[in-house]
């Protein structure tokens, strides 16, 4: 897979989400008061009020939310058919991330899914979801 | 359900009115800018009123307009701007701007204001191609707008991301194709006892919705409203001068915003990662808003409500009180939305059939229909809600027609 659109990895608020998963690894923002995540990330807790919020390393394990299959192609770099999934972390309901699969698989609402990690050049890398078990 | 709340006291009821409408013809292909668009649009709204470019001294714009305050003064010639605002992106604005333009008029800060809007969203900006994406090598997000946590991954349009919100009510609460087509159907009915609507002539049954094509699953290309190129502007003053002007006043008698319970950072996207991904900003402006017009959604007349897609309408007569939470389906299946139901909504066509220019031709038609001017009347009209763009939060306005 060939992507031109690649994520902005310099973002003072969400560079280190990049900087783990060019390292294989998948981090979400947490407030060490509260307990709950910021999705997209935030210094600032919205639910506490607090600022003690860091970067925490997720296992990479989660549920899928929704999911839609895109018919009608807009970017030449993203043939159609493809899926575009929403994936609930399993350590906390507050943060959902994206990922695609390719054409259009058979999916279940709720079923576990698994993180990968797209090289997109040698620095930038995307997490990827697949349904766990299931080969890319 | 009437809500009718005397003790709250809104400062702006009814004190301040649309005094003038003005639109563009809505076409595929312009062959115009924007800026002689809402020239056009901005003088046809004075001249409805009565009032000449001397009498403008205040702009509000949406901020995705490529034409600004000053840009729209210099081209009419309004020489006594003294007064301009900008409500930012989105379909949230136009709600927002009659907000704006009341606190300039109660405020002294301006006397007569225009509101306006102008895309050419078809021959130009295609918001349904994710803008004006080019085919290059791009690096996307960072500076607050989050997307690089989504359009790198081939999330790059409002229909891929009301797909999504769309499946999740659809596992919640069964709502079907049928329903969604229910909508699209009521806004086509609509559009076809409009003449200037788009789709006007151009009759739909459900079979033709559900032979339509996917686009982004379970969303097809009816659900989608349309790409379209023009322009609408109104005229805001306050309603003690406009009973000398020519037409009889609508009189802004609420505005209210609104943001959802699980606000996240970011545009339209984020909504993904809140709780509830069909619950909306528009639940609580339409609690803001019931209270401060007085009334309730049951003493609505009819409803503009911001279609962009047929989800979207679900969603916000849910969210403003027209039916419970996960019954906007069975409700928009009654014909509870059509000419004949209980609440008419966007009785010009919308933005499914009519025209999309961004919310505000639903301004536009809602003073149409408390003039008794619309094309498709509905007789007795006298109080219309009007709503924003669902995400990522809610604008609304009650429009009543003046005593
Ligand atoms: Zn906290």
């Amino acid at each position: 897979m060939s992507y031109s659109i690649q994520p902005n990895t310099e973002d003072r608020e969400t560079g280190p989400f990049f900087a783990a998963a060019a390292e294989g690894r998948l981090v979400f923002r947490v407030c060490n008061d509260c307990g709950h995540a910021t999705q997209p990330p935030t210094e600032h807790c919205p639910w506490c009020g607090g600022w003690n919020t860091e970067w925490r390393q997720a296992q990479g394990r989660g549920r899928l939310h929704t999911w839609t299959t895109v018919t009608h192609q807009i970017h030449p770099d993203y043939p159609t058919p493809f899926t575009l999934v929403v994936v609930e972390l399993d350590e906390t309901p507050d943060v959902r991330l994206m990922g695609r699969l390719d054409g259009a698989p058979v999916l279940t609402a709720g079923q576990p899914m698994e993180v990968w990690f797209e090289k997109l050049n040698d620095d930038v890398a995307l997490p990827q979801w697949r349904p766990l078990g299931r080969p890319v | 359900m009437s809500l009718i709340d005397d003790d709250m006291t809104f400062a702006g009821r009814d004190k301040t009115a649309v005094v003038g409408i003005g639109q563009t013809d809505f076409t595929r292909n312009s062959g115009r800018g924007v800026l002689s668009l809402a020239t056009e649009a901005a003088l046809k709204a004075l001249a409805d009123a009565g009032l000449s470019v001397e009498d403008v001294d205040g702009i509000v714009r949406c901020g995705d307009d490529v034409v600004t305050p000053y840009t729209l003064a210099a081209s009419l010639g309004a020489k006594n701007l003294t007064y301009w605002a900008d409500t930012g992106p989105g379909g949230v604005a136009p709600c927002m701007m009659m907000g704006l333009a009341m606190g300039a008029v109660l405020s002294g800060q301006a006397k007569t204001v225009i509101a306006f809007r102008s895309l050419n969203g078809r021959s130009e900006t295609r918001l349904g191609a994710g803008g004006q994406r080019g085919v290059g090598a791009e690096i996307v997000g960072g500076r607050g707008s989050y997307d690089e946590y989504f359009l790198p991954y081939g999330l790059m349009t409002a229909g891929q991301t009301f797909a999504l919100m769309t499946r999740r009510h659809m596992l919640e609460y069964g709502t079907t194709a049928e329903q969604l087509g229910a909508v699209a159907m009521a806004c086509r009915e609509n559009a076809n006892r409009t003449p200037h609507a788009i789709m006007h002539g151009k009759p739909m049954s459900m079979d033709d919705y559900l032979a339509s094509r996917m686009i982004s699953t379970p969303l097809r290309l009816f659900d989608f409203c349309l790409e379209s190129d023009g322009a609408c502007a109104v005229v805001i003053t306050s309603t003690e001068r406009a009973k000398d002007l020519r037409k009889p006043p609508v009189t802004i008698r609420a505005v209210a915003g609104g943001a959802p319970l699980d606000a996240r950072a970011g545009m339209m996207f984020p909504v993904v990662s809140r709780h509830d991904m069909t619950e909306l900003g528009g639940r609580a402006a339409g609690e803001r808003l019931w209270k401060r017009a007085g009334v309730g959604p049951s003493d609505m007349s009819v409803a503009q409500i911001y279609d962009c897609f047929t989800i979207s309408v679900i969603l916000q007569l849910e969210a403003y009180g027209f039916c419970g939470k996960g019954e906007g389906g069975a409700f928009v299946e009654s014909g509870a939305i059509r000419a004949t139901g209980s609440i008419p909504i966007n009785t010009g066509g919308g933005h499914m059939s009519e025209a999309y220019v961004h919310g505000m031709n639903h301004i536009v038609q809602a003073v149409r229909q408390l003039r008794g001017e619309a094309d498709m009347q509905i007789p007795g009209a006298e109080l219309s809600l009007v709503t924003g763009g669902p995400l990522p939060i809610g604008s609304s306005v009650v429009f009543r027609k003046a005593a």
